[in-house]
């Protein structure tokens, strides 16, 4: 059979086989940085604004925002589930912050007590999708996404004009720098690192991969299965309210539009990294690659001036050739 | 079903220490199918005392015209549910159809128009079809996927400015009547009645509700279970074009946000009137009741006279209300 043939041949080059097997283990992880790296490599060619340093920088930060909400994504992904409501629960929560900064007259001191409310209020709605879900057994993606419509009304609600009146020192988070590296791609390198941490080294997050590979098999591991899957809803909603708190110091209103058609895209990092839409396969470095992927693209749309309404096209189109090329190996 | 009193079949079941009363089982069953119609009563009833403006012709006329577009839009997407997929697309259909028909029927006899904005539609439904059947995509993914390539492209070719005007047999189809049903409403009803036909007693409708019900044991009967879903794609697409005419024909212009709401929107409608995420069961006498529940639910905000994104908040909760209760009910039937 072919199959001993190659592996005795394989047995006396064991540096080869290591390689073949670390290929075939992180093929879809590979792919997305040899893409990232042609189309990195093409723009740095074919456009001289692309190449600047201060560019390149301005790719990474423009990734924060979204790469934050890609992280608690891909959590909630590796558990076979999806989260549709955390670009409004960024929103809600960036809305929130600035309606209280307006109404006390834009109080420093309130500074990190409203981080901290912001916070609480994502991990709370993180923890209602989580109940919801895990209670009444349903369909996850429905689930968030009517909560995601509910959130959409009550932002509105809330304002549906800019709020002014977020005090300075709140909006040079955004800009602080140590050394010259701005703090936020600190704060960026940081919660990937400690993403990857939890997602491979700690117990919760290997229930992670259990409770979305089988939820038989994980119950039978006596993993927690409700238990983890609430975390990841909670995760999920916690990094998006990182990430409205960023957006609010980024454009310095709060915004009843910000993060507009991030839920969507933080799936799209997701799938292009490799994690496996139904659950228990993949890895967060991949998640990671997809960001900078969409980070690089709109980068080089931008500075090609393509039309925003392109920019939708080519992104459904690289979506649905995405997903149709990796085909899911569950139902192989 | 007394599911309840044997022993638990599911693997999930073995290890939940929930043990419902077969009453409650009973009950919750009872609520899942009955919601929307018990919800209806109540609803007219709250509209009567708190907004008598609710019953006014004018009002009762928009209702008709906006249960049949939601109707004809839902009727796709219940097939759609049956056999276990979604479609997250129909709203960008429905926005497509308007802009196709508007856009061609300058110069061109109006049925050519007509043909090209149905065979546009099923071009997309049976991509939609492809990737869920064929490729295996969730087809949530799939399906948002193709919302967000489909609003691309038409906002790339309308450079997302509202133009042109409507043609005649649109505008005649949402406003005039015959004898006293509005001729949208009678759309509506002739669309239902040839599915629902086609449904129960045709054996193309039986194949539906086999391969939902279980797609490896309709294959084990002969069924060609990815034909049938790429069909039932297809169909739902063409369905949701032909809510686009009859809306654009109601709203007179193509609008920048024409029928962003109908993917919330019917899904919602199908699920409160019984049918499942996990498929094979559900009908199309639920959907209209779902459908009808919905627009009275969202029209009385506007009457009413809150804040219009309050329908946002009202459709979410209608949503998520409903797929709680339906997902629950399913649960509990499967232990």
């Amino acid at each position: 059979m072919a199959v001993t043939v190659e592996n005795t041949r394989e047995r006396y080059q064991p540096s080869l086989r290591q390689w073949s097997k670390f290929f075939r283990n992180n093929t879809s992880i590979i792919l997305i940085y040899v893409i990232i790296l042609v189309v990195i490599g093409a723009a740095a060619i074919l456009n001289e604004n692309f190449r600047t340093p201060s560019n390149m920088l301005n790719i990474l930060r423009q990734s924060i925002i979204i790469g934050l909400i890609a992280i608690g994504q891909s959590v909630v992904v590796l558990t076979g589930g999806i989260d549709f409501s955390v670009a409004q629960v960024a929103r809600i929560v960036g809305l929130t912050v600035a309606t209280i900064f307006a109404a006390q007259g834009s109080n420093p001191a309130l500074i990190l007590p409203l981080i901290l409310l912001g916070l609480f209020i994502g991990a709370l709605l993180g923890g209602f999708n989580g109940l919801i879900i895990t209670r009444t057994h349903a369909n996850p993606f429905i689930i968030t996404f009517g909560i995601a419509s509910i959130l959409r009304g009550v932002n509105l609600a809330i304002s549906t004009t800019p709020i002014r009146g977020i005090p300075d020192p709140y909006l040079r988070i955004y800009d602080f720098k140590i050394g010259i590296v701005p703090a936020n791609v600190l704060v960026m390198i940081i919660m990937w690192v400690a993403a990857y941490v939890f997602t491979t080294r700690t117990r919760t997050g290997r229930a992670l991969y259990a409770v979305g590979g089988s939820e038989r098999v994980a119950r039978l591991s006596a993993i927690r299965y409700n238990r983890t899957l609430v975390t990841a809803y909670i995760f999920s909603s916690f990094c998006a309210a990182i990430a409205g708190l960023f957006l609010l110091a980024r454009t310095g209103v709060g915004d009843p539009s910000a993060a507009e058609g991030m839920d969507f895209q933080s799936v799209v990092a997701v799938a292009l990294g490799g994690i496996s839409l139904y659950g228990g396969r993949g890895s967060i470095l991949g998640t990671l690659g997809g960001v900078l992927l969409l980070a690089a693209l709109s980068n080089v749309f931008n500075l090609l001036q393509v039309n925003i309404y392109y920019q939708q096209l080519f992104l459904g189109l690289i979506v649905l050739i995405t997903v149709a090329v990796y085909k899911s190996p569950r139902s192989a | 079903m007394s599911a309840t009193s044997a022993p638990p079949k599911s693997s999930v079941g073995r290890f939940s220490s929930f043990r419902p009363s077969p009453a409650f089982v009973r009950w919750v069953d009872l609520a899942g199918q009955w919601a929307a119609p018990i919800m209806i009563v109540v609803v007219l009833i709250i509209a009567a005392v708190l907004a008598p403006a609710f019953f006014l012709p004018t009002n009762l006329k928009t209702l008709a015209i906006q249960i049949a577009v939601l109707g004809i839009v839902s009727i796709g997407q219940t097939l759609v549910l049956l056999v276990r997929s979604i479609d997250l697309s129909v709203s960008a259909v429905l926005a497509l159809g308007a802009v196709i028909v508007v856009q061609t029927a300058a110069g061109n006899p109006l049925w050519i128009s007509f043909i090209q904005a149905f065979a546009v539609a099923a071009v997309f439904g049976l991509a939609n079809g492809f990737l869920v059947a064929k490729r295996q995509v969730p087809p949530f993914v799939a399906t948002f996927g193709m919302l967000v390539f489909i609003q691309g492209a038409r906002l790339a070719y309308t450079k997302g400015q509202a133009s042109g005007t409507v043609p005649e047999i649109l505008r005649a189809i949402s406003f005039n009547q015959v004898g006293p049903i509005p001729a949208a409403l009678l759309v509506w009803l002739i669309v239902n009645i040839i599915v629902i036909f086609f449904l129960n007693s045709t054996r193309y409708g039986r194949w539906i509700y086999a391969v939902g019900g279980n797609p490896s044991a309709a294959r084990y009967a002969g069924i060609r279970v990815d034909a049938v879903i790429m069909a039932v794609h297809m169909i739902c697409s063409m369905l949701a074009m032909l809510g686009g005419l009859v809306l654009s024909g109601y709203i007179g212009y193509v609008d920048l946000r024409l029928g962003a709401d109908y993917n919330t929107n019917s899904i919602a409608a199908a699920i409160i009137g019984g049918t499942t995420f996990t498929g094979g069961r559900g009908n199309l006498f639920g959907t209209a009741a779902g459908v009808a529940l919905l627009i009275l639910l969202l029209n009385l905000v506007v009457v009413l006279g809150l804040p219009i994104h309050w329908q946002y908040v009202m459709q979410g909760s209608v949503l998520v209300a409903a797929v709680a209760l339906q997902g629950f009910r399913q649960f509990l039937l499967s232990h």
